[in-house]
C-alpha cells in the first residue's frame, strides 16, 4: 500500500485515520460552502450505510476546501457512520472562479479522499456531490452494489431527467464523449460515481495523477483513465437529479465555456487515443427503471431562436474564423428562417462542435472568446431540439439523442481529418 | 575701363563656374547614391515579397487579428505594405548617403538627429501595435459578452471599447513622439472626457434596465425560468 501523501493531512488527521483501521466502504464528499445541503447528504450517506449496506463497515470522508460558513460543523457523525474530516491545501487563485457545483481544486480534494480510501483499505469508494437535493439511501446503495457484488471498477450515475433538463449533456458532452472514447456513458460528468479499491489504488499510482488533471476536468479524466486501462465500467440508475446551486452561479455562456474547456482539454490530452475507436459499445446499465415524477422544465424555443439570431447578426465575423463556409451557409438559412421550421441539422451541429474543438486546439483566437462565442450556437441547437421534441415523451427524446450520437460517430472521420491536416479545407 | 569690365566679367564667370564645379560632384554623388539605393531597394523588395508570400504572411496577420493592416495596405495585402516600407527605408538611406556627399554638415546633422529620434519612433510603433492588439482583443471580448447578455447594441459597445483604446493609444504615441505638444494632450483630455460623460449619460438614462440586470444576483433556483443555466447543465 502506498504511503499517504502526508502534505495533504495534518498530524491529527493521520492519527484518526490510523485509529479507524479498516472499512469496506468509503463515502467521499468534497465540500465548499455547502451548509444548506451538506447535512442532508451526510445523513443520507449514513442512512445508506446503516440500512441498505448492512454487514459492511463504512466511513464518510469529508474533504473540505476551507469553507467560510458552517459546512464542516453541520456534518454530524455517529458510530454506524463515522465521519473523517480532512482538509487539503488550496492555492489562493482556485477559489475565485467556481462552477455552481464545484469545490476549489477539486482534484486535490478527490485525491485526499482516495488516500483515505487506500489507508482504510476500502473495497469501494463512492463520491457524492455536496449539493444534492434528491439523493436517497437507494441512490448510494445503487452506486455501491455493482462494485461490491459484481466486481465493477467504475460506476457512473444514470439520472432520470426531464427531456429538456441537461441539454448540454444531451447535445454535446454525451455524444462527443461517446464518439471519442467509444463508450456509451450517459452522464460522463455526473459528479457522483463509485470506484473499486483497485481503481482508487491505480489513480494514486506514481505517474498517473498529476496536478494538471487535478485542476480541470478531473471527473472526466477519471472516467477516461478507467476506460483506457481496461477497468470494468458500468452505470447505475440513481433516480432523478436535482441540485442546489450557489447564488453566485455564473451565466450560461461562462458555465458552458467551463464544460467545453474540460472536454476539449481531454481531446488535446488523449489525441493518440480517441482517434482509434470507431462506433461505440454499450455500457452495462444496472438497476430497475422507475417512472419518477420529474419537475417540469419549460423551454421556449422562440426565445432561444432570438438569442441565436442576435448572435448570428453580431458574431458572424468571429464564427467565420472557425467554421467553414458550408456551415456558415446553414447558419445563415437558419437565421433568416428560409426553410420555415427552425432546424439545426445534425450534421451541421456535429461539425460545428468538431470545428470549435479544432479551433480550441489551434488557438484560432483567444480560447475564452472562442468558447463564449459558442453559446448562441448551442442555444440554436437547444431551440431546434426543443421545437422538435415539444410534444414528445421522455423515451422519444432519448431516441432522438441516440440519433444525434450516431451522427457524431458518423462524422468522426471529419474531425480526425481536420485534426491531422488543419490547413487542408474539408467541406 | 574695358579691361576692368573684362576682368570683372571674367571673375564673375570664374566664381560661378567654380561654384557649379564644386556643386556638381555632390549632385552626382547624390544621384548615384539614389540610383544605387533604387537598385538595392528593388532587389530587397522583391526578396521581401517572395519571403513573406512563402510564409503566407497575409494569412498569419489576418489570424492574429491585425486585419486593419490589410485595410490600410495597398491592394489589401500586408505583404505589399511591408515591401513598400522596405523600399522607402532603403531610398531614405540612399538619400542620407547622398546628402552626406553633397553637404557634409547638413547631412551629419540630419543623420545625428534622425538616429537620436529613431528609438522614439520604434517605441511609438511598438505602442501602436500593442494598442491595436489590445483594442481588438477587448472589442471582441465586449462584443461576445454583450451578445451573451442579449444586448442588442452589442456592436456599438464593441466599437466604443475599440475606439476608446485606440484613442488612448494614439495620444500616448503622439506624446511619446513629441508631436503636437500640449495641444494633443488637451484634445485627448477633452475627447476622452466627453466620451466618458456621454457613456455615463447613456448608461444612467438609457440602460437602467440592463444595468439593474447586471447588478442583480441570480436566484438559487429558477423552476419557472426556462433559460436558467441550471437546466442546461
Amino acid at each position: 500500500m502506498a504511503m499517504a501523501d502526508e502534505s495533504t493531512f495534518s498530524p491529527e488527521v493521520l492519527e484518526r485515520i490510523a485509529s479507524l483501521t479498516t472499512a469496506d466502504i468509503a463515502i467521499g464528499i468534497a465540500s465548499y460552502n455547502n451548509a444548506d445541503t451538506i447535512g442532508h447528504v451526510v445523513e443520507v450517506a449514513g442512512s445508506a450505510l446503516r440500512d441498505q449496506l448492512v454487514g459492511y463497515r463504512g466511513v464518510i470522508v469529508n474533504a473540505d476546501g476551507g469553507s467560510t460558513d458552517d459546512t464542516v460543523e453541520r456534518i454530524a457523525t455517529d458510530d454506524a457512520a463515522p465521519v473523517l474530516k480532512l482538509t487539503y491545501p488550496v492555492p489562493p487563485g482556485q477559489r475565485l472562479a467556481l462552477l455552481e457545483h464545484d469545490v476549489p481544486d477539486k482534484g486535490r480534494a478527490l485525491k485526499a479522499i482516495l488516500h483515505a480510501t487506500q489507508q482504510l483499505q476500502a473495497k469501494v469508494c463512492v463520491i457524492l456531490a455536496p449539493n444534492l437535493r434528491n439523493v436517497s439511501p437507494d441512490s448510494v446503495s445503487a452506486l455501491c452494489r455493482p462494485v461490491l457484488d459484481d466486481n465493477f471498477d467504475f460506476v457512473a450515475p444514470y439520472y432520470t431527467r426531464h427531456k429538456f433538463d441537461g441539454l448540454v449533456t444531451s447535445g454535446i458532452v454525451y455524444p462527443l464523449f461517446r464518439a471519442l472514447y467509444g463508450q456509451r456513458i450517459r452522464q460522463p460528468m455526473g459528479g457522483d460515481f463509485a470506484m473499486s479499491g483497485r481503481l482508487a489504488a491505480h489513480y494514486l499510482a506514481p505517474n498517473v495523477w498529476n496536478l494538471d488533471k487535478s485542476r480541470v476536468g478531473v471527473d472526466l479524466w477519471m472516467v477516461t483513465e478507467a476506460i483506457q486501462r481496461g477497468f470494468k465500467i458500468g452505470q447505475a440508475r440513481v433516480g432523478a437529479m436535482s441540485r442546489v446551486f450557489r447564488e453566485s452561479s455564473p451565466d450560461l455562456s461562462v458555465a458552458l465555456a467551463q464544460v467545453l474547456t474540460e472536454i476539449f482539454d481531454l481531446t488535446l490530452r488523449d489525441v493518440s487515443i480517441w482517434q482509434r475507436p470507431r462506433g461505440s459499445e454499450a455500457v452495462a446499465l444496472l438497476g430497475v427503471a422507475q417512472d419518477l415524477p420529474l419537475a417540469e422544465v419549460a423551454l421556449d424555443p422562440q426565445r432561444l431562436i432570438e438569442s441565436f439570431r442576435l448572435g448570428y447578426k453580431n458574431l458572424q465575423p468571429v464564427w467565420s474564423l472557425i467554421l467553414p463556409p458550408a456551415t456558415m451557409l446553414v447558419l445563415k438559412k437558419m437565421s433568416t428562417g428560409q426553410n420555415g421550421k427552425f432546424v439545426f441539422p445534425d450534421q451541421a451541429w456535429v461539425r460545428t462542435v468538431f470545428d470549435f474543438a479544432l479551433g480550441y486546439r489551434l488557438r484560432t483566437m483567444n480560447r475564452d472568446h472562442l468558447l463564449r462565442a459558442f453559446a448562441p450556437l448551442y442555444l440554436a441547437w437547444a431551440a431546434s431540439f426543443a421545437a422538435e421534441m415539444q410534444d414528445a415523451r421522455t423515451f422519444e427524446a432519448e431516441h432522438r439523442v441516440e440519433a444525434l450520437c450516431l451522427a457524431f460517430e458518423a462524422e468522426k472521420p471529419y474531425l480526425i481529418s481536420r485534426w491531422r491536416w488543419p490547413d487542408r479545407f474539408n467541406p | 575701363m574695358w579691361d576692368h569690365i573684362n576682368k570683372a566679367l571674367g571673375d564673375g564667370m570664374h566664381r560661378v563656374l567654380f561654384g557649379v564645379a564644386s556643386f556638381l560632384p555632390g549632385l552626382v554623388i547624390l544621384l548615384l547614391a539614389l540610383l544605387c539605393a533604387t537598385v538595392v531597394a528593388w532587389v530587397a523588395t522583391r526578396l521581401t515579397r517572395g519571403l513573406l508570400r512563402s510564409i503566407k504572411f497575409d494569412n498569419r496577420i489576418e489570424a492574429l487579428g491585425f486585419s486593419g493592416l490589410a485595410d490600410w495596405s495597398p491592394s489589401r495585402s500586408p505583404t505589399l505594405f511591408v515591401a513598400k516600407v522596405v523600399w522607402w527605408l532603403i531610398i531614405l538611406f540612399g538619400l542620407l548617403v547622398g546628402l552626406a556627399g553633397f553637404a557634409t554638415d547638413l547631412a551629419s546633422k540630419i543623420v545625428v538627429q534622425t538616429f537620436a529620434y529613431l528609438p522614439n519612433v520604434l517605441v511609438g510603433l511598438a505602442l501602436l501595435a500593442i494598442g491595436n492588439l489590445l483594442a481588438r482583443f477587448l472589442a471582441r471580448g465586449a462584443l461576445i459578452g454583450a451578445v451573451n447578455m442579449q444586448i442588442r447594441s452589442a456592436q456599438f459597445i464593441s466599437l466604443v471599447v475599440k475606439w476608446l483604446v485606440l484613442v488612448v493609444t494614439a495620444a500616448m504615441v503622439l506624446d511619446h513622439l513629441h508631436i503636437g505638444g500640449d495641444i494633443v494632450k488637451l484634445a485627448f483630455a477633452i475627447l476622452f472626457g466627453g466620451v466618458v460623460l456621454a457613456l455615463a449619460l447613456v448608461v444612467g438614462l438609457g440602460w437602467r434596465d440592463i444595468v439593474s440586470r447586471i447588478g442583480s444576483k441570480p436566484t438559487t433556483e429558477h423552476p419557472e425560468d426556462e433559460s436558467s443555466t441550471l437546466h442546461h447543465l
